[in-house]
């Protein structure tokens, strides 16, 4: 099929540039921050220690990669599934989710502690029986899957049977790497907060809502927070199953967290309980998150008035994404916060809040993220997508701009 | 070959933290980054509140879970070198996942801010990529097993003192601080605690002190249900892990 449907979008003019700028700057001052700590004092920079070995790197790394993968996964929609509704966005997912898998990988390679060693540790080791080299194995795979998928539709081929082909790869490739990143928690019994045959399942739902939650705040940003500078099938899709599909994955991460969260208030284990109780439900700020970032924009995407709404959108799409970045963090650290065998040695849950070094990481993600994307934005035309046949045009409803 | 095994006699541990002194003067640790440390609980209320204490060692667990998800088979667990669980300071990238499988807690990063004040490491700064440099180092050095001043980025851990331990003769049965032809070869924290509350030996010789202790006196191998299976076991009374209570919240237990 020939693809058509370029037009230039709010970020290929000046705004574009200045945004770059900015983006640019912040990236290069807090990597190079986080770079100077490093060289500096190390991982003593971090306020994690041999308690609580996983912080807020690994929170930022598990919250990028599994928005890549909810990315890619919405991508199948149109791409694997024939949703064709989706197409308008399948290109734009396809690079986001391979740039926010890339940011991701940046911010867990400074938080390892020989991040070249691993280039050939894991490939001679070969331990099979790792959860983490099969994170290795499956997230290499999904990024090459993704770039050669991207290099496909950049080349106008969206229904080769090459194409097709790669599609289900990735698709594939996804699950397997975000359910794989699952089991690292999920498989852990000296863990009890973490150990959940149906791990995966959660990360897939959380996994896909910060993936759309992404998706619909860089399409409004790339079309100056305007729907009518857009494609007429892209307002469709905004004002039509997006909303209503991203309603519903909010509301699915919502009952996991609760059946989650019910379980553990209602064990005696204290493992578990005493995370629900003295950690995250004490805790202001991820009360905070659970409420204004899921549960509002819940509330707000619920309401067939004023779901379609540009402002409703892009702001629940910022918490979300703000929300699901809490309830990472919250999921990551939760896990680790009650000493394992430690005495008297660790009277109290283990206290943990990331350091300026950890933030700048943190920070480093996001901008490089933001970076690529408007480099990807000025570059590669990703609003493209297959030219609609004579009579799909004609049948074509209007769009509603609000 | 020999599966070397630890016996603890609590009976006998009066908590003085002599073994933790000696590991961490044989192995040159950081202060607070304790391979071998004595653990403290409080359990119970008044008038039957107890203080327990535990000494905690490496396991070297038989089925280590830290060895299975080390994603570059830098722990490992040596069959040949009487089942000791090493970590390869050659191999190991820092991922710390094993730290998060182990469940006995024995596993140490260091590359992190100092457990005790004033940090050592600004008198003695690190050299050759050693995260400090004392004056006085244990000359045996062996990276591949996790032996020496540990460098940045890698996990470390107790050893079982295998510098000391694969000097040993072949075939003995025990490893006894007492006999002056072997005292050399008995790990630190066993040779050096006072009232002899500690047994080192081969849990596959039949005739081993250790396995008649275990038999005799009913040894435990602590967090059992975690089916990792220690090689280190516990006598005595008080040979549990207390489930975890907030301190301001023990009188309520």
């Amino acid at each position: 099929m020939i693809t058509s449907n370029s037009r230039p979008n709010a970020l290929q003019g000046t705004l574009g540039w200045l945004l770059l700028v900015v983006a640019a700057a912040v990236l290069v001052a807090s990597l190079g921050y986080a770079f100077s700590q490093l060289a500096a004092e190390g991982h003593a920079s971090f306020n994690t220690s041999s308690r609580l070995p996983w912080g807020q790197p690994i929170a930022t790394y598990l919250y990028f990669a599994l928005a890549s993968s909810g990315l890619g996964l919405v991508a199948s929609l149109p791409l694997v599934f024939g949703f064709k509704q989706y197409y308008p966005i399948a290109k734009r997912c396809i690079f986001l989710a391979f740039i926010v898998l890339i940011s991701g990988m940046t911010v867990l390679a400074m938080e390892l502690g020989h991040v070249f060693r691993m280039l050939w540790a894991i490939p001679t080791g070969l331990q099979t029986q790792s959860a983490m080299f099969w994170m290795g194995v499956f997230y290499a795979l999904d990024l090459l899957f993704l770039l050669w998928k991207f290099s496909k539709l950049q080349g106008g081929e969206w229904d080769s049977k090459t194409s097709k082909q790669l599609g289900i790869a990735s698709f594939i490739g996804v699950l397997l790497a975000s359910g794989n990143l699952a089991l690292i928690f999920g498989m852990m019994s000296m863990r009890p907060f973490w150990f959940d045959a149906l791990m995966p399942i959660y990360f897939y739902f959380t996994g896909v809502t910060s993936g759309v939650a992404a998706l619909v705040f860089f399409v409004y940003l790339a079309h100056g927070f305007r729907r009518d500078a857009m494609p007429s099938a892209l307002q469709s899709l905004l004002t039509g199953a997006l909303p209503k599909l991203f309603a519903a994955l909010i509301g699915g991460t919502l009952l996991f967290i609760a059946v989650r969260a019910i379980t553990g208030l209602y064990s005696n284990n204290p493992e578990v309980n005493l995370v629900w109780t003295d950690y995250l439900f004490a805790s202001p700020l991820y009360i905070a998150a659970l409420l204004l970032g899921l549960l509002l924009p819940f509330a707000l995407l619920l309401s067939s008035s004023i779901r379609n709404r540009v402002d409703i959108q892009v702001l629940t799409a910022c918490l979300v994404f703000l929300g699901l970045f809490a309830e990472r963090f919250y999921f990551v650290v939760g896990g680790q916060v009650v000493p394992l065998f430690k005495g008297t040695w660790a009277p109290d849950l283990i206290e943990y809040a990331p350091s300026t070094t950890e933030w700048a990481l943190t920070l480093s993600g996001v901008s490089l993220c933001f970076v690529l994307y408007l480099l990807g934005e000025k570059l590669l035309n990703l609003g493209d997508m297959p030219r609609q046949e004579p009579d799909q045009r004609q049948t074509e409803q209007p769009a509603v701009a609000t | 070959m020999a599966k070397w095994g630890m016996v603890i006699d609590l009976d006998k541990c009066t908590g003085c933290q002599a073994c933790t002194t000696a590991c961490s003067m044989e192995n040159n640790t950081l202060p607070g980054e304790s391979w071998q440390d004595v653990l403290y609980y409080v359990e119970g209320e008044n008038p039957s509140g107890q203080m327990k204490w535990l000494p905690r060692p490496c396991m070297q667990c038989e089925n280590p879970s830290c060895v299975h998800v080390c994603p570059t088979r830098a722990t490992y667990k040596d069959e040949d070198a009487g089942g000791i669980v090493f970590v390869d300071w050659n191999r190991c990238i820092g991922c710390k996942y094993c730290m998060i499988a182990c469940p006995y807690g024995v596993r140490f990063y260091a590359d992190e801010k100092p457990l005790v004040e004033p940090d050592i490491r600004e008198a003695f700064p690190g050299e050759n990529g050693q995260l400090w440099s004392p004056p006085y180092q244990n000359p045996e050095e062996d990276y591949r097993r996790g032996i020496g001043i540990q460098p940045a980025g890698v996990v470390s851990k107790c050893t079982f003192c295998y510098h000391k331990v694969r000097h040993a003769p072949e075939g003995i049965a025990d490893l006894d601080e007492e006999d002056p032809d072997l005292k050399e070869y008995v790990p630190a924290c066993v040779r050096t605690c006072a009232p002899k509350a500690r047994y080192f030996g081969d849990l596959d010789n039949p005739e081993s002190r250790v396995n008649q202790l275990i038999g005799d006196k009913h040894g435990v191998r602590l967090k059992d249900h975690t089916g990792n299976k220690p090689q280190v076991y516990y006598l005595g009374a008080g040979a549990g892990v207390p489930a975890f209570t907030p301190a301001d919240r023990e009188t309520d237990a």
